[in-house]
């Protein structure tokens, strides 16, 4: 899946004209990007969350030539899925698995 | 930020209606979900890529007791930040001082010859 066929399910379930479910997918995108750049996480609700972390510097190594080299602090973006995305996941390979409903209580 | 951030913004900037605006982020993480679940990967340009990740199951034990318990396969996702967002998130702040010149993720050169 692409951004492409984020659009095209916007358009089709959302009643947007193609351009304007293009641009409007495109500002979420770019809205998201803004406010993690700016290190401010994202939560979405039943999907999961964008975090930003602080690492520390630490000493790494090249695995080629095992040299030892110092790796700089810096940030980075983590996702964390929800838990009811890891649900969904597994009892849609659970049905999958046994070609029945996923087991219910 | 929030769901609701997200939904607020595009009726602000964008003038669409609280329940289009609604739905359309509502649609775009579900149709995000329903893909992955599928275990198709997802991959969003300048943002990064969503993988689905198949783990074997395997015999676990419970710590305390010793006891042998099959852990079923499972799945997971794994996420890799794009290469623009990565270097977005990482841009030094202005507590850096002055350096402005060494953004390119190199060491900063030792000037002295």
């Amino acid at each position: 899946m692409t951004k492409a066929d984020i659009i095209e399910s916007v358009y089709e379930k959302v009643g947007f004209s193609k351009k304007e479910a293009a641009e409007i997918v495109e500002m979420v995108f770019d809205t998201i990007k803004e406010t993690l750049e700016r290190g401010e996480k994202i939560k979405i609700s039943g999907f999961g969350n964008f975090i930003v972390r602080d690492k520390k510097s630490r000493v790494g190594r090249n695995p080629q030539t095992g040299e030892e080299i110092e790796i700089s602090a810096r940030r980075v973006l983590t996702f964390r899925p929800s838990q009811v995305l890891k649900n969904a996941l597994n009892a849609s390979a659970e049905a999958a698995e046994s070609g029945a409903a996923p087991a219910t209580h | 930020m929030l769901k609701s951030d997200l939904i607020n913004i595009l009726v602000v900037k964008r003038g669409v209606t609280q329940k289009q605006a609604e739905a359309t982020i509502e649609n775009i993480f579900e149709s995000m979900k329903t893909a992955l679940c599928k275990g198709e990967n997802i991959e969003i340009r300048g943002l990064g890529a969503f993988h689905v990740k198949h783990y074997e199951g395997y015999q676990g034990r419970n710590p305390k007791t010793g006891e042998v318990i099959p852990v079923k396969p499972k799945r997971g996702i794994l996420f890799r930040t794009g290469k623009e967002l990565r270097d977005r998130v990482n841009r030094p702040e202005d507590d850096q001082g002055g350096g402005s010149g060494t953004g390119s993720g190199t060491p900063p050169a030792a000037s002295g010859t």
